[in-house]
């Protein structure tokens, strides 16, 4: 039995890490500072054609809504990603965390007067806590709505548990949509939404519309904060959980691996991430409005995180960089030179559902592992199969004709021995009961 | 880590038992799957559970791990009543199983598989994980040095960074025990080991039993069908037809008891060989 | 095995969480009771009607929910392109009917072209899901669970996509070919169209009934639903009768398309998304995998759905679809197995 793959496995994991662990904060740190100074730099001193090269093709703005898309799919890989739970209703965590900036960071709550460090004059009427603040409550926040959904949907099968989630990302934009008189009270302005929130403030300073540097300084601090406990959360006992939980729930189980509380943690601390993402987006558009909340970015973060990689912080941070960009500036711009280079009149952005939709497709059928695979995924899809012996107890593989063959001679030749004798009904007890078509 | 009354060592003689279980019934819908089913498994012994299929064997040790609900009955691990716990509690106070067809972690190393299993062990928290403490630091070399303990002593030491999935059937096998023992058990269920192996591998497997039971304080609880095995490695053996107990005793009895081979052979079946 | 069973268990008493499940379900349920009956109290009429419009709904909901429990039933996996594969079937119900064909009133002629337009819509929508099962479903049949349920939501998108260039951006209006107006006593009226719906649908079901119970196709689906590999043991072609499986389930959209584009006279690109969950939440209601239970759970979500919209003591259509999905997750929690299912285990 040949091991020849197994070299690129044994190096991967060198006895002192350290090397290994600073090469990425280094190059994602020189990635940021390199952006940072094009913008804050090179970009005003370009002349009008760059100026406006870059105002078309990558403006400061949709680049900040690109790290808050990151951050929010780094919180449904965890969920998805590490753990295995398909999340089908991630908005809801995002719309949670949007409202809770909504709440606390503007002029909607008008009956109290209530300043924290806030922006604006402490005599302006409303809740004004400040932008730092408002993130640790969000987070918080999210995290126990994490908990309330996952509780009682977490005992469900994997494809019941998408289901149910999907129900929840329908249910919480709806209560903001209709949520402008719940038994008379207004608790997020109905359709209106809450505008406008606050601008981030340190102290006295405050960042206004056009200050999208810094704001991008402070996303991709975030952005970062959320990749290192990413990582380090994986490399350890939790992680491990998480992962085992995904490759096999019943014997993690059995492996005394505590199935519920590990599956809460992971929603917990996706909808952390999640409510992260909803307070920066608030600051980023200035306000809340209940209609962005829609599926259709439950299946963008999923297109986001299918695509780099599920599992993989790295290949999820670039998935959800590219898409954003593509949905927000590059679909359309790119419409837009394309009609008028050729005179059509197509109408790009539509096309955003054919290509998510076929990301999540073709992804799925051709590139289980993702445009930039977590080491450990790639190497098994790519690993052909050993023997039909080894493939019997292997889950996840993909379907070859010969090998189908094989097992069904395989499995022929052992119910032919089996038949005379007794049958094993024992374990197949109560097994598909429910599909009695 | 292990709770200190398991680290005593204990003599064989009169001991209490590792493992008792009380009239174990387990029922789905009208099938009764095991029958009114009582058993023990003294300290430091080896206990084979044999039966034809279909017998309830698979059954009855899903009800042990916690994985099936008894309708009646009651689960004794050394002094504590685990009838019906949560499967991860039980594998937390000491029983640990492997499984029919192998159930690994297939895209997580040999080392991480066994790393999983010291989870109840492992006290470390998130916070510690991410802030990466000195005490997190600390407890994660020690589970690596208890990992690579034990991939060393099932003799697959040097596939520790190798996906559990890519390693051989018999490697895979072997894991599955690594991984078992990592949980510190203090009985040990082996659902078929010896499944899909040659004679050679079996005889390896028979040695390795042994040496399990000299190095370490633990009761094994065997289900095989390869009747060499059994005899070789049982201490006593119960067999098990139609969710009932028809059988008990050591491989002497158990080779000359009628029921037994009747059920086997069924009674049209005598005079062929076993 | 089967000889020892003697006696049938009572549940145990041992088994709190399964008493608790089962109470909680008998409380939802007699809450649903209660609410029904203040609603008919309060003003019968208004639940009449409310009631007959829901019924309409739930027939619909009951021919989408079967697509998604007969696919469920054989390969388990959630068809989330389901839903959009009825709105392409309303779709191309108004594109037959009235684009190409011109119809636009009730009369002779259009029941004709009507009957014409239900074939052919359900020809091309089953047509469509075998294609989506052909190029993706099959080729993932290995895969682990997540694989598919993805696959099956990037269709959907697919699907609405088609949808969305089909139908344009904006919701569309269609002449109806079914009969105006109504019959009834007093304020108890019930629409011509209602009777065109049963009239399509209860001999649909009971063909579709027929087909699985009596027929070969039908007895191969069954076995492949028990056990694909046993199945192929016995020389079932699975891959054919999956393909068969599809191939229903589709029709079964197609007709549930028909139905609406002809009774509510609006289509819209994502019309399916919507009607596609609440026809799963039927299907799960029913007990996922189970054909009666399809039916039933359809009939019933869609009077739930009516009454809340239309009745008195409703919350009103706004949160129709807070009010279905609360109902999806406490089943879910508390009864995942559905009114008719039996709960499963996993193999060990």
């Amino acid at each position: 039995m040949g091991y020849e793959t197994k070299t690129g496995a044994a190096r991967r994991r060198p006895a002192l890490p350290v090397a290994h662990h600073l090469r990425w904060p280094l190059g994602f740190t020189a990635a940021a500072a390199t952006v940072f100074l094009a913008y804050y730099y090179l970009v005003p001193g370009l002349g009008p054609d760059g100026q406006q090269f870059f105002q078309t093709w990558l403006p400061l703005t949709s680049v900040n809504e690109a790290l808050v898309w990151v951050i929010c799919a780094l919180g449904l890989n965890i969920v998805v990603g590490y753990a295995g739970l398909l999340d089908l209703g991630f908005v809801a965590f995002w719309a949670l965390g949007g409202y809770t900036a909504g709440w606390l960071m503007s002029g909607f709550f008008h009956q109290v007067n209530i300043h924290v460090f806030g922006g604006g004059l402490p005599t302006l009427p409303g809740i004004h806590f400040n932008f730092w603040f408002v993130l640790l409550i969000g987070a918080a926040f999210c995290a126990l709505w994490g908990v309330i959904i996952g509780a009682p949907t977490l005992r469900l099968k994997s494809d019941y548990l998408a289901l149910v989630t999907l129900g929840f990302g329908e249910i919480i934009p709806q209560v903001f949509v209709n949520g402008e008189d719940i038994g008379g009270f207004n608790l997020s302005n109905g359709t209106k939404g809450i505008t406008p929130v606050d601008p981030i403030s340190f102290g006295p300073v405050e960042l206004g519309p056009f200050d999208l540097v810094w704001k991008y300084l402070i996303f991709v601090g975030i952005a970062a904060l959320v990749m290192f406990i990413s990582l380090r959360l994986r490399e350890g006992r939790l992680g491990r959980a998480w992962l085992a939980i995904r490759e096999d729930e019943l014997a993690a189980g059995m492996m005394g691996v505590p199935l519920m509380r590990t599956k809460l943690s992971a929603y917990a601390v996706g909808a952390v991430a999640g409510g992260l993402a909803g307070v920066a987006f608030a600051t980023h558009v200035g306000g809340v409005l209940p209609d962005r909340f829609n599926f259709s970015i439950s299946i963008t973060l999923l297109a986001m995180v299918v695509l780099g990689g599920m599992g993989n912080v790295w290949g999820v941070t670039l998935g959800a960089l590219v898409l954003a960009w593509i949905n927000s500036t590059g679909l359309p711009q790119f419409g837009n030179t394309f009609n008028e280079s050729f005179g059509t009149d197509i109408n790009f952005p539509s096309y955003n559902y054919l290509l998510f939709g076929g990301i999540l497709v073709l992804m799925m059928i051709f590139r289980r592992e993702g445009i930039l695979p977590e080491a450990r995924t790639k190497l098994v899809l790519r690993e052909p199969s050993r023997t039909e012996r080894e493939a019997l107890g292997a889950d996840m593989e993909e379907s070859a004709p010969e090998l189908d063959e094989a097992l069904e001679a395989e499995d022929a030749e052992r119910e032919a021995v089996a038949a005379p004798g007794t049958e094993d009904t024992e374990d197949g007890l109560g097994e598909k009961a429910g599909s009695t078509v | 880590m292990t709770t200190a009354s398991q680290e005593t060592p204990r003599q064989a003689a009169d001991a209490p038992p590792k493992l008792h279980a009380d009239n174990i019934t387990v029922k789905f819908g009208g099938l009764v799957a095991v029958n009114d089913v009582s058993f023990t498994i003294p300290d430091r012994s080896v206990v084979s559970l044999i039966g034809p299929n279909g017998a309830g064997k698979t059954t009855f040790f899903n009800v042990l791990t916690g994985l099936y609900r008894t309708t009646s009955g009651r689960v004794v691990l050394g002094d504590k009543d685990i009838t019906n716990l949560v499967p991860h509690r039980i594998a937390g106070l000491g029983m640990a199983r492997t499984f029919q067809n192998i159930r690994l972690f297939g895209l997580m190393t040999a080392e991480e598989n066994v790393k999983v299993a010291m989870h109840s062990q492992l006290r470390s928290g998130p916070f510690h994980t991410v802030v990466r403490t000195r005490r997190q630091r600390r407890e994660e070399l020690q589970a690596r040095e208890f990992a690579r303990e034990l991939l060393d002593f099932v003799g697959i030491g040097k596939f520790a960074d190798e996906y559990a999935r890519s390693l051989s059937y018999g490697d895979q096998r072997r894991l599955e025990i690594a991984r078992a023992l990592a949980l510190r058990p203090s009985v040990l269920l082996l659902d078929e080991p010896t499944a899909g192996m040659n004679p050679q591998e079996s005889a390896r497997f028979t040695d390795f039993v042994h040496r399990l039971r000299a190095e370490k304080d633990l009761s094994v609880l065997l289900i095989e069908h390869d009747m060499s095995v059994v005899m070789q490695l049982s201490d006593r053996i119960t067999v098990l037809d139609r969710g009932e107990k028809i059988a008990e005793g050591g491989p002497d009895d158990i080779r000359n008891d009628e029921r037994v081979i009747e059920a086997y052979l069924g009674k049209s079946g005598r005079g062929k060989s076993a | 095995m089967a000889a020892t069973a003697t006696t049938v268990v009572a549940p145990t008493a041992i088994d709190r969480k399964a008493l608790i499940q089962r109470y909680a379900t008998y409380v939802i349920l007699l809450g649903v009771v209660i609410w029904l009956g203040a609603n008919l109290i309060t003003s019968p009429s208004q639940f009449f009607s409310a009631s007959a419009e829901g019924f309409n709904l739930g027939m619909l909901y009951a021919l989408i929910a079967l697509g998604y429990t007969l696919v469920y039933g054989i390969i388990e996996l959630i068809n989330f392109a389901h839903g959009d594969l009825f709105m392409l079937g309303a779709l191309c119900s108004g594109f037959l009917l009235t684009t190409v064909m011109g119809q636009d009133q009730s009369n002779l002629m259009g029941w004709v072209l009507f009957l014409v337009t239900l074939v052919g819509t359900m020809v091309f929508c089953g047509g469509v899901n075998v294609s989506i099962e052909f190029l993706a479903y099959r080729r993932l049949r290995r895969a682990p669970k997540l694989a598919p349920l993805i696959t099956a939501v990037g269709m959907s998108f697919i699907l609405q996509f088609i949808g969305l260039k089909w139908n344009g951006s904006t919701p569309k209006q269609w002449p109806s070919v079914f009969p105006e107006g109504s019959f009834g006593i007093g304020d108890f009226r019930v629409s011509y169209s209602l009777l065109v719906v049963v009239a399509v649908t209860v001999p649909v079901l009971l063909l579709l009934r027929w087909v699985v119970t009596s027929t070969r196709q039908g007895k191969a689906m069954r076995a492949v639903a028990q056990d694909q590999d046993a199945a192929r043991l016995m020389g079932v072609n699975v891959n054919r009768t999956i393909s068969f499986t599809f191939l229903i389930g589709g029709a079964l959209a197609g007709t549930a398309g028909v139905m609406y584009q002809q009774v509510v006279g609006t289509t819209a690109y994502n019309l399916g998304f919507q009607m596609g969950l609440i026809a799963f939440t039927s299907a799960v209601l029913g007990g996922i995998g189970n054909i009666t239970g399809a039916v039933l759970g359809g009939v019933l979500i869609g009077l739930i759905q009516g009454i809340n919209d239309g009745a008195p003591l409703g919350f009103g259509q706004k949160w129709s679809q807070t009010v279905v999905f609360t109902i999806l997750i406490l089943l879910m929690v508390f009864k995942p197995e559905g009114l008719l299912g039996r709960p499963t285990t996993e193999k060990v």
